[in-house]
């Protein structure tokens, strides 16, 4: 995938001309493990918000939740790396090979919708982080959206991208501020390893916008594009998958952190309302500047992930379509990517400026987002069963019941949702 | 009359010296916009040449059209075929139609199809094609009622049309991925279907997707000649692969069409075109069977 920029690809391709302070993070990070860094990218606007909307709302009760969606994952993730080794294609690829086109038409369908909510909560999180530092979203949105599009299609993207990832890692700062927040350890540990969960809506309701944003569909598209790109092969394939395991599992604790840094600064406090809030839980780390690290870090975040997802959305629409995709290309050349690419950014954009509170918002991205993993999960569970595509190594028994049982505890607490939700409006 | 404005003075001076045309001239009524004092550019050559070109691409894109058009009832569309209904003699509905296999070998530039395979109840049973009449745009029908049919397996040199070509890769000589085919087209020339090129325009995938009793019209729009396929390429073309038979690697995940040439030698036949290499193939085969 030479068009979308994977976070390890920018470790790999470092420039010559970037400051040395710059090259010292990029070189700690490099003995770090890319792991790291993927973990940390997942971690975006909707992540962050989410899950401290989990701790401020629930307390610890989700931790066990996201026990269970560490496990999913994992397990998804392994299956999207293993088709990208053995296949040597993306899954949009794969998805047009694979199944009949109209099939094929309606998951690009649904990732651009699932995409569409995404790039939604990003553009939130950017006016939200811009609030913090008292500039209107009405402002820092539009022009947001101005020098994402400039940056990709005339500029040199990599290198924005590597910024944005270093301001990203201020979030590593929650396990610090988790510890420092002296949580009830006796509690925490009793959440993580037996269920206390809530009969109420508004706990489904954040159950599957937690699926939604740490399973996220846009995350299998772009882990498979990335293994193909770096050109992973069946020899090299068992390195892959130890890095992909480390990676989601790192992503989650460092998630699994931000929920005890809420729940032991704020929680119980009831939903969050604004983004002030979730800052709180950094305190501890920060003192009275944890606002303007916690608008720091989302800035970062959000600004990376509202121009990573619209990409990453073309690439797999595009790569169905097959027609010509890269950042490589100019305007002319590939239309039809950079016409996906512009439509998502503004779609987003002229959402997330519709006035309303944002926290809610992005939350409710992520529900979209949860609605729509069990449908694309199916789909790369079938073909990571199917061994006329991997041929041996396709799913065994074993591995095959453990994925449908996790893609059916997903989709039927989605479905569960969706009926609430539906049968709330009528 | 000393209170007359300029512009008045003027309109009374042509009144009196010119006829009616310059007179409307005069006050603008025969120009797009006018404002007093303001005379309308001259067109520059530039922009004459531009206007021209225009034009000229407009009429081209109409004789596209219509050769489209008139290709309709020529050549067979795979994705029309698929799922058509194969019929008997007696014009029964037998089973449904699958995939169309070819058998490609370095004897011949454009693979002859050798069966097809067609979905019988639960099974899906290869028809050899000489039991089988196809007719433009989707027609399939038996010559006998008792056509030998065997079960459906690979055979080393077939390829099965919709399952290995359709919807793959094609790659070029460089190994550069191209674009994917969202069509595939046949010639019947005296009985024998040959696959003769492969559609790449995207109009080919929103036909797919639209209604079926739409798919029979088969507007040709990007197609690239049969002739220029070499061979089978893995899914990502390394380089001590060997290339051995054209058809070695059909069938397998990722795998696709390679061409002979780089990306920007590979013609794309518009419809005109496809019309002539059509008509220049149809009369070297009929050459060929007399």
């Amino acid at each position: 995938m030479s068009a979308v920029d994977t976070p390890a690809g920018a470790k790999r391709g470092r420039s010559a001309r970037l400051p040395r302070w710059l090259k010292g993070v990029l070189g700690l990070l490099a003995i770090l493990g890319p792991g790291l860094i993927s973990a940390n990218a997942g971690n975006d606007a909707g992540g962050i918000l989410t899950y401290a909307s989990a701790g401020s709302q629930f307390g610890y009760r989700t931790l066990f939740l996201l026990v269970l969606i560490t496990v999913a994952l994992v397990v998804v993730q392994e299956m999207c790396s293993r088709l990208g080794a053995y296949t040597g294609e993306g899954l949009g690829a794969l998805i047009r090979e694979q199944f009949p086109l109209r099939s094929g038409a309606a998951a690009m369908a649904l990732l651009f919708v699932a995409n569409a909510g995404l790039t939604v909560s990003e553009f939130a999180g950017v006016g939200a982080s811009m609030e913090l530092f008292g500039v209107s979203r009405y402002i820092a949105v539009p022009l947001a959206l101005a020098g994402i599009w400039a940056v990709t299609v005339l500029g040199n993207y990599s290198r924005a991208q590597r910024v944005c990832l270093v301001m990203g890692l201020v979030f590593l700062a929650y396990p610090v501020a988790a510890v420092l927040a002296h949580p009830h350890w006796g509690t925490v540990v009793s959440n993580l390893v037996w269920p206390h969960f809530l009969h109420t809506n508004a706990f489904l309701l954040l159950s599957v916008a937690l699926i939604g944003t740490t399973i996220t569909p846009y995350m299998q598209f772009y882990l498979t594009s990335a293994v193909v790109d770096k050109g992973v092969t069946p020899k090299t394939y068992k390195g892959e998958r130890i890095d992909t395991v480390n990676g989601a599992i790192l992503g989650d604790i460092v998630s699994i952190f931000i929920i005890i840094a809420t729940a032991a600064a704020i929680g119980g406090t009831g939903p969050l309302n604004s983004v002030g809030q979730a800052a709180a839980a950094l305190r501890p780390v920060a003192g009275a500047a944890a606002s303007q690290l916690f608008a720091f870090g989302l800035l970062g975040a959000s600004l990376l992930a509202a121009t990573v997802v619209p990409l990453s959305t073309a690439y797999a629409v595009a790569e169905t379509a097959g027609v010509e995709r890269s950042l490589s290309r100019k305007l002319r050349e590939a239309p039809f990517f950079y016409g996906i690419y512009t439509l998502q950014l503004v779609i987003g954009a002229i959402i997330a400026l519709l006035p309303g509170n944002l926290v809610a918002l992005v939350i409710n991205a992520q529900v979209l987002n949860g609605f729509i993993t069990p449908v694309l999960l199916t789909y790369i569970l079938i073909l990571a069963n199917r061994r006329s595509v991997l041929g041996d190594a396709a799913n065994g028994p074993a591995f095959r019941a453990v994925a449908t049982v996790c893609v059916a505890v997903v989709a039927v607490l989605s479905a569960a949702v969706l009926v609430q939700t539906v049968s709330g409006w009528v | 009359m000393p209170c007359i404005s300029s512009y008045a003075s003027r309109f009374m001076f042509d009144l009196a010296a010119t006829g009616t045309r310059s007179k409307l001239r005069v006050m603008g009524f025969n120009k797009p916009t006018w404002t007093p004092g303001h005379e309308r550019h001259r067109l520059s050559a530039s922009r004459l040449k531009r206007n021209d070109g225009l034009r000229k691409r407009r009429q081209r894109q109409v004789l596209e059209r219509i050769a489209a058009r008139e290709l309709e009832g020529s050549v067979l569309s795979l994705a029309a075929l698929i799922g058509s209904a194969v019929k008997d003699p007696a014009g029964n509905t037998v089973g449904e139609l699958r995939d169309v296999v070819v058998n490609w070998t370095s004897a011949a530039s454009y693979p002859p199809m050798t069966g097809i395979v067609m979905r019988a109840g639960r099974h899906d049973v290869l028809i050899g094609a000489r039991w089988i009449e196809l007719l433009p745009p989707a027609s399939v029908r038996l010559h006998s009622s008792n056509a030998y049919a065997r079960a459906a397996e690979r055979h080393p040199a077939d390829v099965a049309l919709a399952h290995d070509v359709l919807d793959h890769q094609v790659v070029d000589s460089g190994g550069t991925q191209l674009v994917r085919p969202s069509d595939i087209y046949l010639a019947a020339v005296n009985g024998r279907v040959e696959a003769v090129g492969i559609e790449v325009g995207a109009g080919a995938l929103l036909r797919r997707l639209g209604p079926k009793r739409l798919r029979g019209h088969i507007r040709p729009a990007q197609v690239i000649d049969w002739r220029d396929i070499t061979a089978f390429a893995p899914a990502r073309d390394e380089a001590k692969h060997p290339r051995g038979r054209r058809s070695d690697l059909a069938g397998q995940p990722g795998s696709g069409l390679a061409l002979g040439a780089p990306a920007a030698d590979v013609k794309r036949l518009r419809p005109s075109e496809v019309r002539q290499a059509l008509k220049s193939y149809k009369t070297r085969r009929e050459g060929d069977a007399s």
